[in-house]
């Protein structure tokens, strides 16, 4: 169980989350969205302890900021979706460069997403795609009760997204909480259970994917009128008026 | 022999943490001004008489302090010029020269003596005593178990702030100390030998190279090695190959630093667009 009480955080005056209050149940898949600057990875940074707010976070009744790092790594893992490339480390040097990694997880996760041939590489040369690959299996490679993806599915290619939300369900199922900060709507919120959905450092709306997401949700955060278009109770999210006068249709 | 091996040893200390601080191939305790900065705060002490016991304190003392101010002073002027691996090594060779301009002023002007400077600041290991072999000792043990420490945080440094703040380290924080000890190692190498450069930068790359990784935890060991065996072998050649002369080891150091930097440059082409 993930407590959020009256959170905070400003950097410098700039008030990035103001009073945000949430309650995430172990066992699911939860998707953070919002648009460009709402807050959804300083919400996530808040939660892994990695910088300072006003308010209590929580996991199992435990503040993460007041652990040591190696008690840490346990509950909390914070998975970016890139980084800065200009130190000379390999893919191989990247997944072992943190605390707490399992290295039989590791090769497992190293054969689910395909990194055997990159190991070697060095970490500027390889794509932005197969570097959020590695990431992902980095931080996958640790056991924690939370897990945080930040800007997941941004550079991975379909294959590798289907397979990483996929492997998610069923560390959902296993026990897990999973966040997922992402603009990637589709296909991220037919795996999700719950949607928290935040504008200006405030959280507009917070529940289950099914209730909470529809076309007025849509138009708020991101200004754009947008369709949710089920099919077969598959959910995509498509643009349809831009699209149609895009294309001159009517 | 003692001496190359400590010496080589400290100042690879000292080029692999500024290298994992400032996420730069090229750092060095010379490119970045530590070495020209305690250089120059070490020539001041030889206006003290020589025979005088504190100067065993003060120099030492002089090299650090100067080393580390030398060192703010890049640090500051590179954050200005947005903190880029260029601008990092561009301010530091900016300090550097002046603070190195600096320190023959005096030597210029003969207000010391000029004999003993100009033989010092050359970076030579000869005349190494029990006292300079000692500290130098001391401090690469205390630098060592500092930094032992924090081993598989500094991995994390390496890669990105966020990993140590995910750690629940202050990155800044890890920083500071870390570039702290690189001034300390480098500085008590200046202090009794002055300057010798690029051991600090080739002797992390040759490790890297050797290993076939940048993990940290093996790089910095495998360095303190390469650095102490490159310094021992440019130090033998110093001494042999010109005989009668003695040369001063910095002369063939350079020599070999030089060609390193070069591969090193075009090396990083590769990602300094990105």
């Amino acid at each position: 169980m993930l407590v959020v009480k009256n959170l905070e955080v400003f950097y410098g005056n700039f008030k990035a989350i103001s009073n945000v209050n949430l309650e995430l149940r172990s066992g699911s898949l939860v998707a953070v969205i919002g648009p460009n600057g709402a807050g959804k990875s300083t919400l996530l940074k808040a939660i892994a302890g990695m910088l300072s707010y006003n308010g209590t976070i929580t996991i199992e009744d435990v503040e993460v900021r007041e652990l040591s790092p190696w008690e840490r790594v346990k509950y909390v893992t914070y998975v970016p979706a890139t980084i800065a490339t200009t130190v000379d480390i390999t893919i191989g040097d990247l997944l072992l460069s943190t605390e707490g990694v399992d290295l039989g997880l590791l090769e497992n996760y190293v054969r689910m997403f395909d990194l055997g041939s990159l190991l070697n590489r060095k970490i500027w040369e390889v794509s932005t795609g197969e570097l959020e690959r590695a990431l992902i299996v980095r931080g996958l490679s640790r056991f924690s009760k939370v897990y945080l993806f930040d800007e997941l599915l941004s550079h991975i290619d379909l294959r590798y997204q289907i397979r990483v939300l996929k492997h998610l369900r069923t560390l959902v199922s296993a026990g897990r909480l999973v966040l997922v900060a992402s603009n990637q709507l589709s296909p991220l919120l037919n795996f999700t259970d719950y949607v928290v959905a935040i504008k200006a450092g405030k959280l507009l709306a917070a529940g289950r994917t099914v209730e909470v997401i529809c076309n007025e949700l849509l138009k708020e955060l991101y200004g754009v009128k947008a369709e949710i278009v089920k099919h077969r109770n598959i959910i995509d999210v498509v643009p349809i008026d831009e699209v149609k006068t895009e294309l001159n249709l009517s | 022999m003692i001496a190359a091996l400590l010496v080589g040893s400290l100042l690879s200390t000292s080029g692999f943490l500024i290298q994992v601080c400032t996420r730069n191939p090229l750092g060095d305790p010379y490119l970045l001004g530590i070495s020209s900065g305690a250089l120059f705060a070490v020539t001041l002490t030889f206006a003290f008489p020589p025979q005088s016991p504190l100067i065993f304190v003060f120099r030492p003392l002089a090299a650090f302090i100067g080393g580390f101010l030398a060192y703010t002073l890049t640090h500051a002027i590179a954050m200005k010029a947005g903190y880029t691996p260029t601008s990092i090594v561009l301010s530091g060779v900016a300090v550097g020269t002046t603070l190195y301009s600096l320190s023959l002023l005096p030597q210029y002007l003969i207000l010391f003596d000029i004999h003993k400077v100009f033989a010092w600041s050359m970076g030579s290991l000869t005349g190494a005593g029990p006292i300079e072999l000692l500290t130098c000792l001391a401090i690469l043990v205390i630098a060592f178990l500092i930094v032992h420490n924090y081993l598989p945080i500094l991995n994390a440094l390496n890669v990105s702030d966020d990993f140590v703040r995910e750690l629940g380290y202050d990155p800044l924080k890890l920083r500071r100390i870390m570039t702290g000890l690189a001034a300390l190692t480098a500085s008590i190498s200046v202090a009794w030998f002055g300057i010798i450069g690029f051991i600090g930068l080739a002797a992390p790359h040759i490790a890297r190279r050797l290993l076939g990784s940048g993990d940290v935890r093996y790089v910095l060991p495998t360095s303190l090695i390469t650095g102490s065996v490159l310094l021992l072998l440019s130090d033998t050649a110093a001494k042999t190959l010109f005989l009668p002369l003695d040369m001063p080891v910095n002369i063939i150091v350079s020599a070999i630093g030089g060609p390193t930097l070069a591969i090193v440059l075009v090396r990083m082409r590769k990602y300094a667009g990105s």
